[in-house]
């Protein structure tokens, strides 16, 4: 408990950092709604001249879409820092993480805040509710406890997959070119439904790179749409568990890579 | 205290690092990138040293020596290649947290602070972090501020801090939670005399009144001259001297400089007529007017030597210099790279 309670400190120390820079901190949150307000508008677009996307009316396309601006929010408010990471690692300034009392991985998650996370929750959320209006979901408590679940199971596979990708620093010495192909992995497939892209993608993206859980398989789960999975629906609903897995493993390949921690300056 | 356990343990230390071979060449970038070659560097090549509490330790070497990376390592920054190392009876980079616990870092280069928050934030999570009691932090804060003059600004942000109140900040940071060993590394570094004389104390403070065992490293010889009893010497990743200051300079500078000068600073000063052939000295330098003259007092006593120096020339003053540490380790390293 005391970790949990200490990293909080330390990470609201790093929002107040980045908070000093009061412009920056503006223009970041307007161009994060503005990015993923076109993302959708493009969706939109599509879908009010095809009326559906296999399948999916616009109502539920934009429902998984905001969910997984959520989770991508959620996930960024750890695992935002991961894209200075190589800088840090290169420059040694990562020593200092390793000489203080706290799991390094920690340290470094909390010592500044992505700005952005705030614009795409406010964008995912705005696009959820709305969606939800359109698609007029029966909220059973039972759908809500799944809801945050899924949302926390999603943001693990996402942190996780940066965690990984961040961990190649310490060997490579570069890892921000990977960070920006997995990010861009995941805004072009997890918004969308599984099923339109081909079948040998679904099967890679659901049982050797979980992306499948982190938008895709709980939204069709509160949608009632698990018929189309190519998992069984039971799976479907633990969906957040693979979260969980895939965070576990992933923190154990950063500890165990940071061992090849270089510094700088001999 | 004799009996009692060093605290830092250190046992044929060595660390070596990799990196591919560069290739040179039009095409040479692109070479390196697919090489399966490695140059393999040791930076760290089989040091020893044990350290007890309470010592106050210069590790001192040239550019490149091994310094750095034995710091590293002590710290848990780094992982040995090979070798024993024990701090506090730890290995460093398998117990990084509860190793922190027992130390405290200061980098001169690079500060640790919260850069961007006011300097009194960054104290207060280095409590948090160390699970510092509330009072003993009030207590010992005080204490720092006193100590440091740290009150002018320790609202103000990091990054707004000038290198001197940086450094003093860091340095607070660092033993807020009383650690038993500090690594400081550089810690007067781009100072200004009176910040460098300020730190000096603190340090000595620190370790007189708390028994805090402290490594200090510095280019700067007038750190350890004023502080230190004991210095280790490395050079190429191995230790070259470990010791007291004052046996270094007795074997390896017996030699002291006569410094003479003359009563006409005409060319024709006598000099040349009649040269000192004395045992045991030789002329370091000769200018319009002054003459030094180097000599081992063993075999020609101060006396004896003012004594023929009068007696030969016209003489307006005399002083003798003794040798300080900076000239004792130019000479130390010079004999080193004659030797191959």
């Amino acid at each position: 408990m005391t970790r949990f309670t200490l990293s909080f400190d330390l990470w609201m120390a790093g929002l107040r950092g980045t908070l000093q820079y009061r412009t920056d901190t503006f223009i970041v949150i307007v161009m994060a709604l503005a990015f993923q307000g076109t993302g959708f508008a493009f969706i939109w677009v599509v879908l009010s001249r095809f009326g559906s996307l296999a399948g999916w009316t616009l109502g539920q396309v934009a429902f998984l879409y905001g969910l997984r601006l959520i989770v991508h929010a959620v996930a960024g408010v750890l695992t935002g820092p991961f894209f200075g990471l190589e800088q840090q690692v290169r420059t040694g300034e990562f020593d200092r993480y390793l000489v203080r009392p706290l799991s390094p991985l920690l340290q470094f998650m909390t010592q500044r805040v992505e700005i952005s996370i705030f614009g795409d929750l406010l964008g995912g959320i705005a696009i959820f509710v709305v969606a939800d209006q359109l698609v007029g979901l029966a909220w059973t408590p039972l759908a809500f406890a799944y809801l945050v679940l899924a949302i926390a199971g999603g943001a693990l596979v996402e942190g996780a997959t940066r965690i990984l990708i961040g961990a190649l620093s310490f060997r490579f010495l570069a890892s921000q070119s990977l960070l920006f192909l997995g990010d861009s992995v995941f805004s072009t497939f997890a918004n969308y439904p599984l099923t339109i892209f081909g079948g040998i993608l679904r099967f890679l993206f659901t049982f050797a790179f979980p992306l499948a859980f982190v938008a895709y398989i709980p939204a069709s789960v509160l949608l009632g749409r698990t018929a189309e999975l190519q998992v069984e629906p039971l799976l479907a609903y633990l969906a957040p568990v693979v979260g969980i897995i895939w965070i576990a493993a992933s923190v154990r390949v950063f500890d165990r890579e940071l061992r090849n921690y270089q510094s700088a300056g001999h | 205290m004799p009996g009692s356990e060093p605290i830092i343990r250190v046992d044929g230390l060595v660390k070596t690092f990799r990196s591919p071979r560069r290739h040179p060449g039009p095409l040479g970038a692109l070479r390196t990138l697919f090489t399966r070659e490695y140059t393999v560097k040791s930076a760290v090549d089989g040091i020893s040293f044990n350290v007890d509490r309470g010592e106050l330790i210069g590790y001192i070497g040239p550019n490149g020596a091994g310094k750095s990376t034995t710091i590293k390592m002590l710290t848990g920054i780094l992982v040995p290649t090979s070798g024993e190392l024990r701090v506090a009876g730890l290995v460093p980079w398998m117990h990084r947290e509860e190793n922190a616990l027992n130390i405290g870092v200061v980098f001169g280069q690079r500060s640790q602070l919260w850069w961007d928050l006011p300097l009194i934030e960054s104290f207060e999570l280095v409590a948090k972090m160390y699970r510092i009691a509330p009072e003993r932090y009030g207590r010992d804060l005080g204490r720092f501020r006193e100590l440091l003059g740290l009150d002018e600004f320790i609202a103000t942000p990091v990054r707004q801090l000038s290198l001197g109140q940086r450094m003093r900040g860091d340095l607070t940071a660092a033993l807020l939670h009383d650690p038993r060993v500090v690594y400081l590394d550089e810690p007067t570094v781009g100072l200004d005399v009176v910040a460098k004389e300020r730190i000096r104390t603190f340090i000595e403070e620190i370790n007189r009144e708390r028994g805090t065992t402290v490594i200090l490293t510095t280019h700067d010889l007038a750190d350890v001259e004023r502080l230190c009893r004991r210095i280790i010497l490395i050079d190429q990743g191995k230790v070259l001297y470990d010791g007291t200051v004052e046996r270094l300079t007795a074997s390896y500078a017996p030699d002291r400089v006569l410094v003479v000068r003359l009563a006409s600073d005409s060319a024709n000063d006598g000099t040349n007529e009649r040269p000192l052939d004395l045992p045991g000295v030789e002329v370091a330098q000769r200018e319009a007017g002054s003459i030094r003259l180097r000599f081992d007092p063993a075999v020609m006593p101060a006396p004896t030597l003012i004594n023929e120096v009068v007696r030969r020339y016209s003489v307006s003053d005399l002083s003798i210099l003794e040798p300080d540490l900076e000239s004792v380790i130019r000479e130390l390293y010079e004999r080193r790279s004659a030797v191959p």
